[in-house]
């Protein structure tokens, strides 16, 4: 047996699909566990003498701010196409609810509540949707659901 | 000059816009020109190619040039390229230089997208004819090369090629298609997901979702505040602009530009990179380094020339060899297949009406940038004051119509976009990298394709190494850029173990 035999390789055309994606996986296995070896290891020994910490355990996490804009998020995109069905090919269901979805992640993002900040919001929740819907929809005739 | 019947007025028009609308998302601190690109996206849907990149371009040039207002009058880097430029514009503001160190932004900003623009004409057609010869060796090896670059200049080496994998893997997600020679079956999935990701995940809700979803979500995590509450700006008279500053100027001026289309030429790294490089070269050389970060007109220009000199060069390996050189053009990537092009070697040969277009586009933006920032950048700076808690739900609005329209109407394309969105935004909490990530996975399907075919049809590994001396020269580049980013890694873990033998 030649040296050069080593590096022989043949695909069965019928498993070719897994080839590569195998090789990737190897390659990401590896690399995860030299991460561990090099970084993962001397991070948890700093994070256990205290000089560092664990990612999400420092600083100001707003939890109301992430989950809420996750939880309206959801809202929105399930609500869409229910809404878009009610009046097929229109792309209402886009404009109906974007306005309720942008005055709501508004008011979260807001600190402060007065009548000033909320009448803006509110206009902005309005104009904003009514003007992309109206360009997107009706002049250049771009698919909303 | 066949090209000339696409410029139209409306062309220009478009331009102008795109310019103007990349301005006002480059002057907004926390956004970004690829946000601006991708969340504009859905506006391309409806027009051809020419007119479709007039506007992209446009946004492109706007987005990196619009960061220095910020940066200038406020000291928040409007884009991350922009940092360099807080460290003498902000103090040249505080002396009452506000407007002086805007307009020299400005002019430099010009000089660096010309020069840059200059390289990419003469540049690009060059690679591109060279790297027509390339077989799927050569190609599947330029893939390698570009992806062992990006992770040698991210922070973490490993950190990077590990990024770099994630999107090469979830772009091998779905069909190993028939259609590049594959056998058509699925992979990466179980049956019940058939039905959504038989083509795998679109590219553009990815992009989307990366780069503007994760980005709100990390911004509603620090709780949503406003940066630029309660700042004035000022931009009361000193020292009046003059174009006798850049007298002395000239060879920091090239300089600069130099590098910021050099750097932008390397896939995946960002525009810090250049502009960071290209500062601390100007106070090397500089003749008064002790005046540079107090105010001195020399850290603006080599910061602003550099930012824009990325701009062309970044779109140089995208359209000689269809490999972004940044996260913009990544998200540009995604334009041209939505037009049915294909970006890669053949590109400007077979397009030569689209690739001229493309320059006078690319130019006409960095006139039409100067024009506006240079009149107008009075009105422009309030931009910055512009509250997030408007922006981001537009934003969100915009990222929707986006994902959805790509398709013409598939909501799952929507949910990838949160999907992506989430995981972008959890995966930076566990140091894992965008840039990488997203060129793995735009260039991990066609890595697959050349890596199966070159094997296939050669049967031994051997013929990565000896098919042409053009894979040896791909080798020794891999290797220098591999050695480059071991030697970086030593060298900063020395000068750690160094400082703490100081402390003790």
């Amino acid at each position: 047996m030649e040296i050069s035999d080593l590096f022989q390789v043949s695909i069965d055309f019928s498993q070719s699909h897994l080839f590569f994606p195998r090789i990737i996986h190897w390659l990401l296995l590896i690399m995860a566990l030299m991460i561990l070896l090099f970084e993962g290891i001397p991070y948890l020994r700093e994070v256990r003498s205290g000089r560092k910490s664990l990612p999400f355990t420092t600083g100001s996490f707003d939890s109301k701010r992430v989950f809420g804009t996750l939880l309206l998020t959801i809202l929105y995109f399930v609500s869409m196409p229910y809404v878009g069905e009610l009046f097929p090919n229109t792309g209402l269901g886009f404009l109906l609810m974007s306005i309720p979805y942008m005055f709501a992640l508004s008011v979260l993002y807001l600190h402060q509540h007065d009548r000033a900040h909320l009448l803006r919001v509110g206009l902005n929740a309005l104009i904003a949707p009514v003007v992309a819907w109206y360009i997107l929809a009706k002049l250049f005739a771009i698919t909303l659901p | 000059m066949e090209f000339l019947s696409a410029l139209d007025l409306i062309y220009f028009v478009l331009v102008l816009s795109g310019t103007l609308i990349g301005i006002i998302f480059g002057a907004i601190p926390g956004m970004t020109a690829t946000m601006a690109v991708a969340v504009c996206l859905p506006l391309t849907y409806a027009l051809d190619l020419n007119h479709g990149l007039a506007l992209l371009l446009g946004l492109y040039v706007g987005g990196i040039s619009g960061g220095l207002v910020p940066a200038i009058l406020l000291n928040i880097p409007g884009t991350p390229s922009s940092i360099t430029t807080t460290f003498d514009g902000f103090p040249m503001t505080q002396k009452g230089e506000g407007e002086r160190a805007l307009k020299i932004g400005i002019v430099s900003s010009l000089f660096g997208g010309l020069f840059s623009a200059a390289v990419l004409f003469f540049f690009a057609p060059l690679l591109a004819d060279f790297a027509i010869k390339f077989s799927f060796v050569e190609k599947f090896l330029i893939i390698f090369l570009a992806l062992t670059v990006i992770a040698s200049l991210s922070s973490n080496l490993l950190m990077g090629l590990f990024s770099a994998l994630i999107g090469i893997w979830l772009s091998l997600i779905g069909t190993y298609s028939v259609e590049h020679g594959g056998n058509g079956d699925t992979r990466l999935m179980f049956g019940f997901m058939q039905e959504y990701l038989y083509d795998g995940f679109s590219l553009l809700p990815v992009l989307i979702g990366l780069f503007g979803v994760a980005h709100i979500l990390e911004e509603a995590e620090k709780g949503i505040h406003e940066a630029t509450k309660d700042m004035q700006l000022s931009l009361q008279k000193g020292a009046r602009f003059s174009v006798g500053v850049f007298r002395n100027q000239k060879i920091n001026l090239i300089r600069s530009s130099f590098l910021g289309t050099f750097i932008g030429l390397l896939p995946g790294v960002g525009g810090s990179a250049a502009s960071v490089l290209s500062y601390t070269q100007e106070k090397n050389f500089s003749k008064h380094p002790e005046r540079m970060g107090k105010g001195a007109p020399e850290g603006v220009i080599a910061s602003e020339a550099a930012n824009n000199g990325l701009t062309g060069g970044a779109l140089i390996p995208l359209l000689s060899l269809g490999i972004p050189g940044d996260s913009t053009t990544a998200v540009l990537i995604g334009a041209f297949t939505l037009q049915g092009i294909q970006v890669g070697p053949l590109f400007i040969g077979e397009n030569v009406a689209t690739w001229n277009t493309m320059m006078v586009g690319l130019v006409a933006a960095n006139f039409m940038m100067f024009l506006v920032m240079f009149f107008a950048i009075k009105y422009i700076a309030k931009v910055v004051m512009v509250p997030k808690y408007v922006l981001y739900p537009i934003i969100m609005m915009m990222c929707v119509v986006g994902a959805y329209a790509i398709n013409y109407g598939v909501m799952f394309d929507v949910w990838t976009l949160l999907l992506f969105g989430v995981g972008g935004y959890l995966a930076s909490k566990f140091g894992i990298e965008v840039a990488p990530l997203v060129i793995g996975f735009i260039l991990g399907g066609q890595a697959e394709v050349y890596f199966v075919k070159s094997l296939e049809s050669f049967g031994t590994l051997t013929i990565f190494f000896t098919k042409s001396p053009i894979a040896m020269v791909l080798w020794v580049f891999i290797f220098i850029s591999i050695g480059f980013s071991i030697y970086q890694a030593v060298k900063a873990r020395r000068l750690k173990q160094a400082g703490k033998g100081e402390e003790a």
